[in-house]
């Protein structure tokens, strides 16, 4: 009872999806998060383009990926691209607009504005056994997986998983006047994890080896090109590798521990290909980035119903490259988080202070050669959040809190651009959620409220100098966000079961960042004023049919809303059918069912109909 | 970057420029923002402003101040031209005008758009492979290229050296509208410049400065031999040239931009007659222009200053190797091209952020007349 509650969270994430209990093979894990209220994925087209995450127009600098907890890191940028992630090793996909309040948090968990958590599959969907899972279909799509899992002893288990993904990246589209087909957008990539997790009766650890090395063209943005000339002929060639860990023990029935790990090894070499593009800049170069991460997290019961937490983390990133003017940059960033819980049955409260220190070594021009430098930044962040549940069937929730993130080593110290002065940016947030939800025999029904108000300031924003060919970064942008996110459920299991889901985000984002400016009072590029989506499923016996239709309406890519940079609304509806025997399992996706031609990036077209057949066999 | 002078950089073409066509042009029913043209006295009818857009966006447009009324048109290609769905294209970098026809280099298109002065319409769009800047002569238009690794021209690309990355100038034949081959210069050409059978042309170096084995800019003038299509001689300046003007005496004045942070940017002169002395005029120059034979620059000496802080901006001009003050205050954020009408009046834009769109000033007699929105980054100017 006691381990029970203490562990409970404060706020229930917004939206959350069981992976082994999809009706049908999953799809990526940016099509998960893009159903998600409040979530914008930015999608550059195709299986090898970038996909990222923004929530409630924060930034996605300002989302953390986690993977069991462990923040994926990009120091570089911060842009953590999601089609690197797999949903075959995942049980779970979470987010949090607000704060996660679990127990035995790594300090990163506590410093990040929105989070979505990835985790590995504790939820054993098969004993000793495996699947295999062949996808194929459109774009020449073949991606087959393997998935093996050994019951050591027991609670002790091994999971080994290999995918391969091979896709050409082929789609036509309308290009002006005429329609062309998409080119060099083919991708190539093989991924292979392995987990080790045991648990004992006060305690668990868990290991987890990844590499992915894939090799991808980027096609580029659609734009007036001479004939003979292609759009790009860029191709990137990466190879990742990581191995985390984490170790929780109770040793008391008050006091517990949680220590984690991760190394991070990742190389990327970029290649405009002049000799295949006469219109590429001339640009072939090599990074490495190198990072270790050190967590203890440390839990103590006071007293019923008083818990208090105190994680600390150590990080260590490093960035190498061949580009001229290069600044090796390193960071040593500390956090440290204290938090207080009060959890009752009924009322939860929780308050948090994080402190977060960065200490950056780079090389800067100097006379006679270079120099080293160094600079610490550092920033405060608090957040108080509540809970009340006065029957079963209502919950309200509120939150504020203020983080910052800190200028990645692109905004520092990208040459020519780079401004090593910069301050983290700030993100001030304020929700809150009701939670309405009732079962009634075979039915049941639920409804979230949640209005927010974001701040973002100081933010990160490039600008031109008294040169032209050399830009600065500068805290000078302010956007203001007032949203609402509604998602309202109902379903009926019996026989037939049947679940429908809507869901409907208003986003006002305001460009506040210079009084006077043309911009000034604007909604911010690619937010959307009104998106939403409907999900239906049906099962009637061995048989899942599954509808979704999002919905995004107009948005500018720019803060000036004028004409030319208008985006258009689209809706996009996908479906899939599934059939299982046993442990066969056969699904076919469509997507965009309806062939509309649509951007989420303006000049970067999105694929019109296509399709996935998967077929899975487990034992 | 502007040639807002370039018609007059080939005396030939000077006395075209300002021939006035008695048959009213298409693009007369075209409408703008009115602003104030009074005090203005000039023979000119229109002033192009080209606007690059940003790298990737596809959203260079080519507005024109008309002088007659007073109007200042946006978006005036497509508008002239709807039937090309894709608009001007990508980075408008150059624009110049010979005899009746405005000559606009798409940078990342890869296109230099031919039109007609008068009315904007297509005439031709030839594709050079990332092209700059441009110059005439009585029988070729010549384009700077970054493309260095490709030698041969026609329906395929060959490469000599994939990793040689220097750049090229391109011939265009002015009447056939035919590209008439290649030749190399140094990195990254920018600037061009034709006087008397040469062409001088400013190799920056801009992309070699990041890239192995280089790790530095270019410091040289190509001049090339019109007659035998050769370099015949390279002219060591200082690091990143960008601008070359030639000022029909014989002087030639190249803009630098500098290493960003010990080499600052500034104006040079040789002299066509024995181009390898170089002398050193001023330091920090942001925009140029020529008009006539003088040279205006606009600069601050805070150029290095990334903090943000407010730039202080000095007008000044050259003539005859001889820097003048002038008596100009020019407030704007961003000063990104500069377009000359006369001695009194001047054409400032400003990239604002460089994202969203720019404005268009107008100053006469040191005073700012007025502003208009233009589009995105408005950087190169040309009077017809």
């Amino acid at each position: 009872m006691l381990f029970a509650v203490k562990n409970r969270p404060i706020i229930k994430p917004a939206e959350w999806v069981v992976i082994p209990w999809l009706p049908s093979a999953p799809q990526q894990v940016a099509e998960i998060l893009s159903r998600f209220t409040g979530v914008q994925v930015k999608d550059y087209g195709g299986a090898g383009g970038l996909k990222t995450v923004n929530v409630r127009s924060l930034g996605s600098e300002h989302v953390g990926i986690f993977l069991d907890g462990i923040q994926i890191e990009n120091a570089q940028n911060m842009q953590v691209d999601l089609g690197r992630f797999s949903t075959d090793m995942l049980g779970l996909v979470t987010l949090y607009n607000g704060q996660k309040t679990k127990r035995l948090q790594t300090a990163r968990e506590y410093a990040s504005g929105a989070a979505v958590y990835l985790e590995t599959d504790n939820y054993t969907i098969f004993p000793d056994g495996g699947r295999v899972r062949l996808k194929g279909g459109s774009f020449a799509t073949v991606n087959p997986s393997v998935t093996w899992k050994k019951e050591l002893a027991p609670f002790f288990n091994l999971r080994v998983n290999g995918e391969f993904l091979s896709s050409n990246g082929k789609y036509k589209y309308p290009c002006f006047d005429t329609t062309l087909v998409r080119e060099n957008g083919d991708i190539l990539f093989l991924r292979l994890e392995a987990q080790l997790a045991r648990s004992y009766h006060n305690g668990n650890w868990k290991l987890h080896v990844y590499s992915y090395g894939s090799e991808r063209g980027f096609p580029g943005p659609v734009i007036r090109r001479a004939q003979g000339f292609p759009f790009s002929a860029e191709r990137q060639a990466d190879q990742d590798i990581f191995v985390q860990g984490a170790w929780t023990q109770d040793w008391t029935k008050r006091y517990a521990t949680s220590v984690r790990f991760k190394y991070a090894n990742s190389y990327t070499h970029y290649n405009t290909h002049p000799e295949r593009n006469p219109m590429a800049l001339p640009y072939d170069l090599h990074y490495r980035q190198q990072s270790g991460y050190l967590s203890l997290a440390q839990s103590l019961i006071l007293a019923f119903p008083w818990t208090v937490d105190l994680a600390t983390d150590l990080q260590y990133a490093g960035l190498n490259s061949d580009m001229g003017q290069f600044v090796t940059p390193r960071r040593l960033t500390f956090t440290g988080a204290l938090a207080s819980k009060l959890v009752w049955d009924r009322f939860r409260m929780a308050a948090y202070l994080v402190y977060m220190g960065a200490w950056d070594w780079f090389k800067t021009p100097s006379a006679g050669g270079w120099s080293d430098e160094d600079r610490y930044r550092d920033s405060w962040m608090p957040s108080l959040s509540f809970c009340y549940a006065p029957w079963s069937w209502l919950e309200i929730s509120a939150f504020a809190k203020r983080t910052y993130r800190l200028p990645t080593f692109n905004d520092l110290y990208y040459s020519l651009m780079g401004n090593a002065r910069l301050s983290p940016e700030s993100a001030a947030q304020f929700g809150a959620d009701i939670n309405l939800s009732k079962r009634f025999e075979k039915w049941s029904g639920a409804l979230r409220l949640s209005p927010y108000y974001n701040r973002v300031s100081n933010k990160i924003v490039a600008i031109p100098t008294s040169s032209q060919f050399r830009w600065t970064m500068l805290n000078i942008g302010v956007a203001e966000v007032t949203g609402l996110d509604v998602k309202a459920e109902a379903g009926y299991e019996g026989n037939l079961g049947v679940n429908a889901v809507l869901r409907y985000t208003y986003q006002r984002a305001l460009d506040h960042s210079t009084p006077g400016s043309q911009t000034w009072g604007n909604q911010i590029p690619y937010i959307p004023l009104h998106s939403g989506s409907i999900g239906f499923t049906l099962r009637w016996e061995q048989w899942y049919l599954n509808w979704d239709t999002v919905l995004t309406g107009e948005r500018w890519a720019r803060s000036a809303n004028t004409a030319d940079y208008y985006l258009a609304p689209w809706s996009l509806s996908d479906a899939s059918l599934s059939r299982q025997w046993k442990g066969l399992r056969a699904s076919i996706h469509f997507r965009n069912i309806f062939n509309q031609h649509y951007q989420v990036v303006q000049g970067y077209p999105m694929p019109g109909f296509n399709w996935m057949l998967s077929l899975e066999y487990n034992w | 970057m502007k040639k807002a002078g370039l018609l007059l950089l080939c005396g030939a073409f000077a006395f075209c420029a300002c021939q006035k066509d008695p048959v009213p042009s298409k693009d007369t029913t075209l409408d703008g923002q009115s602003v104030d043209v009074s005090s203005i006295s000039t023979s000119a009818q229109k002033l192009f402003v080209l606007n690059e857009g940003g790298m990737g966006s596809n959203n260079s447009t080519l507005d024109f101040l008309r002088f007659e009324d007073g109007k200042y048109i946006t978006s005036a290609f497509k508008k002239m031209n709807p039937d090309i769905g894709a608009g001007l294209g990508d980075v408008g970098n150059d624009i110049a005008i010979h005899g009746n026809e405005a000559w606009i280099v798409v940078n990342n298109s890869g296109i230099v758009e031919v039109i007609s002065a008068e009315d904007e319409v297509e005439i031709a769009a030839i594709a050079v492979p990332t092209p700059r800047n441009i110059a005439f002569d009585d029988t070729y238009a010549y384009v700077t290229s970054w493309a260095g690794a490709f030698v041969t021209y026609g329906a395929d690309y060959s490469v000599a050296d994939s990793k040689n990355v220097k750049g090229q100038v391109y011939r265009i034949n002015l009447s056939t509208k035919k590209v008439e081959g290649s030749v190399e210069v140094g990195y990254q050409p920018e600037g061009i410049a034709c006087y008397k059978g040469k062409l001088y042309v400013a190799n920056s170096g801009g992309i070699a400065s990041q890239l192995p084995p280089m790790y530095s800019y270019d410091n040289t003038v190509s001049i090339i031999d019109t007659q035998t299509f050769t370099v015949s001689q390279t002219v060591e300046v200082q690091v990143n040239l960008k601008n070359v003007y030639a000022d029909g005496k014989g002087n030639i004045y190249v803009t630098t931009l500098g290493n960003y942070w010990d080499v600052h940017s500034g104006l040079y002169m040789l002299i066509a007659a024995a181009p390898s002395t170089v002398l050193h005029i001023a330091d920090y120059v942001s925009v140029s222009a020529i008009n006539g034979d003088t040279v205006y620059c606009i600069g601050t000496d805070s150029e290095y200053d990334w903090s943000g802080a407010a730039h202080v901006y000095e007008a000044w001009s050259v003539a005859h190797g001889v820097k003048k003050a002038l008596s100009l205050t020019v407030s704007e954020t961003t000063p990104y091209g500069l377009g000359v009408l006369d001695a009194d009046t001047f054409f400032v834009g400003d990239a604002g952020d460089y994202f969203n769109p720019g404005t268009v000033s107008c100053y006469h007699k040191g005073t700012k007349l007025w502003s208009v929105t233009a589009g995105v980054c408005p950087g190169h100017f040309a009077t017809y």
